[in-house]
């Protein structure tokens, strides 16, 4: 029977080819829209994890304020002693200098850390080379500049064994040992427009205070960065208080921006469903123009003996094969769509499975919710009036 | 024996306005296997209330109507529809054919309504039906490509083929010439010496008396039954 009422809908659909194309485009429409949207939302949402991945989601910073004097240079080695999963810990200090390079003066940010530092970043050098463990003891004078730096003061691109002057209360000479690669900011550092030098010439020459900026902590790879963040959090947070410090890691920080975009994206899919409800309508309303000019059709049914069960039966399964078609369809549209907006975006297309099981499942329901109140018109019709019907 | 169709003291009133209208009054009628009657009436006379009772596809406002014995008073939507499946073919003036099914699929949807017959056999059976009304070579036409005379022949396949107790016909010469007309009761006659038991509905007297029984309705009363 159900087989029967299938084949029967299908051939109702397509003798009226157009008027079944019409009355479907608001359930196209609206499927395609629900599937690009959720579609786009879940290509963005792994293109931005794949951007902050890049910072490294081993990586945890830890940025000090405050005045607790607990944030030493040592202290970068007590944390990594006193918390499981750490692999390393590098103490930062940041500060904003002019540099300059015979007549270009432009203010940067300078970064005094540890000559480990860069491996820890995974953070390579183009030009030169990166300074020593052995400059950062002696306090030598040298600097890495970033790509952008070493663009904007050496345009010829000759900055290694050049010297800048690095102005804080007065300017002191550094001679560029280095330029580094150009890398995409990460969480806790913008790299291309930064200037590198030793962590203890920095706090002898640039001075400040005493106390570290940052911590850029490593996590092992075998370990979860957030379940080792949690714990240095509570550390910090029974030693120094939650007020004397911030913690940002790359995995919070991807679950941060996927909450995000997840809630936009069911906010914009909210919307999109609003036109799959206004597309379920036309479709009450094309089932109640069929059932009006097949009234007599009904009456011949019910005079072979069609219950008004089997006739609600017949146009419930042409309400709902008429639904899923536009859901396919505006399935295939919507991916379509968003594969063509993913490679303009350049984004990585991944196909949301849940907005097709959504679709499908969303269509159904509105055969059936839509489709109820035509069909239970058709089973009520009386037949002696349905066959005299003209 | 038990008839077929027994009509007890049957009325149908309607109601229009502030007027009751008693379409049938008090009928009283019984069919038996293998009868070929004739209900013949003026137009009015209450002939069509009476086939639509006997039929099933209405029930009386006072009075008892049996198939086969068993009282429809009271029976559910889906209960007629299950009586009016298994024990009544219809045959209509205007034949009533589903105009998208070809002849083939046209006698095989009783059967589907059947709701326990197999795809293979509801085309067997229904091919053996087209088979005995002549059609054996129109299987596959559509209703407009039939002439009307072999429209009829379709839907009396179509009522032939659940085997039903009753074959009811209104008016199925009616939109025949009379050539075909003829040729149509020459098929009911045929089937009646077979057994099938036939109702035919009609304000035509010379089908009419052509029956071997004939029932004279009007003003809602019977007012001969040979």
């Amino acid at each position: 029977m159900a087989w029967e009422n299938i084949k029967l809908a299908f051939k109702s659909m397509f003798t009226n080819k157009l008027r079944t194309l019409l009355s479907l485009l608001g359930i196209v429409i609206g499927v395609m829209s629900v599937v690009t949207i959720l579609t786009l939302g879940n290509s963005a949402s792994g293109s931005i994890s794949d951007a902050i991945a890049t910072g490294g989601t081993d990586l945890i910073t830890i940025y000090t304020n405050g005045s607790s004097s607990t944030f030493t240079e040592e202290f970068a080695d007590t944390l990594r002693r006193n918390i499981e999963g750490i692999e390393a810990v590098a103490p930062m200090n940041s500060q904003t200098a002019r540099v300059r390079y015979k007549d270009t003066v432009t203010s940067y940010t300078v970064n005094g850390v540890q000559a480990s530092w860069a491996d820890l970043m995974k953070y390579n050098v183009s030009q030169g080379e990166w300074f020593t463990t052995e400059d950062n003891l002696s306090r030598r004078q040298v600097v890495v500049l970033g790509s952008e730096v070493a663009k904007k003061l050496f345009p010829g691109g000759d900055a290694v064994g050049n010297y800048v002057s690095v102005f804080r209360t007065q300017a002191k000479r550094y001679l560029v040992v280095g330029v580094m690669e150009a890398k995409d900011a990460t969480l806790s550092v913008s790299f291309n427009n930064a200037v590198f030098m030793p962590y203890n010439t920095m706090k002898l020459r640039l001075g400040g205070s005493s106390r570290v900026g940052s911590y850029i902590v490593k996590v092992f790879e075998n370990h979860d960065s957030t379940t080792v963040s949690d714990s240095i959090r509570d550390y910090l947070d029974n030693l120094v208080g939650s007020d004397n410090y911030t913690i940002f890691s790359a995995s919070t920080l991807t679950s941060i921006a996927n909450e995000i975009t997840g809630t936009f994206t069911t906010f914009l899919a909210a919307i999109a469903g609003i036109s799959l409800l206004v597309g379920g309508i036309g479709i009450m309303n094309i089932m109640l123009v069929s059932v009006a000019e097949r009234t007599r059709e009904i009456g011949i049914r019910k005079a072979l003996g069609a219950s008004p069960k089997v006739i609600r039966g017949q146009f419930i399964t042409e309400a709902i094969a008429l639904t899923m078609l536009g859901g396919l369809l505006g399935i295939l549209l919507g991916t379509f769509i968003s594969k063509a907006v993913t490679n303009l975006a350049g984004w990585s297309f991944k196909i949301s499975i849940p907005a097709y099981a959504l679709s499908v499942g969303f269509s159904m329901v509105i055969g059936v919710f839509f489709g109820w109140y035509p069909a239970k018109k058709a089973a009520k019709l009386d037949p002696i009036d349905a066959l005299n019907y003209e | 024996m038990v008839p077929v169709i027994e009509l007890e003291n049957v009325s149908r009133y309607y109601i229009v306005g502030d007027f009751v209208v008693k379409a049938l009054d008090q009928v009283s009628l019984q069919i038996q296997k293998g009868e070929f009657t004739a209900i013949m009436g003026p137009s009015g006379s209450g002939k069509s209330t009476l086939m639509n009772m006997v039929g099933c596809l209405d029930t009386p406002t006072s009075g008892r109507i049996l198939i086969d014995g068993a009282d429809i008073n009271g029976l559910s939507e889906e209960d007629l529809a299950y009586i009016r499946n298994k024990k009544i073919g219809f045959v209509f003036q205007q034949f009533n054919l589903l105009p998208k099914l070809n002849a083939l699929e046209n006698v095989m949807t009783p059967l589907l309504y059947t709701g326990d017959v197999g795809v293979a056999e509801r085309k067997l059976r229904a091919q053996e039906a087209l088979e005995k009304v002549g059609l054996k070579d129109r299987m596959k036409h559509r209703p407009n490509e039939l002439s009307g005379g072999q429209k009829q022949r379709v839907a009396i396949a179509r009522a032939l083929v659940t085997q039903p107790s009753l074959i009811l016909a209104d008016e199925p010469t009616g939109a025949l010439d009379t050539k075909t007309g003829i040729q149509i009761m020459d098929l009911f006659k045929e089937l009646n010496n077979e057994g099938h038991t036939i109702v035919i509905v009609t304000h035509n007297d010379e089908i009419g008396t052509s029956c071997p029984r004939l029932v004279r309705i009007r003003d809602g009363k019977i007012e001969e039954n040979s």
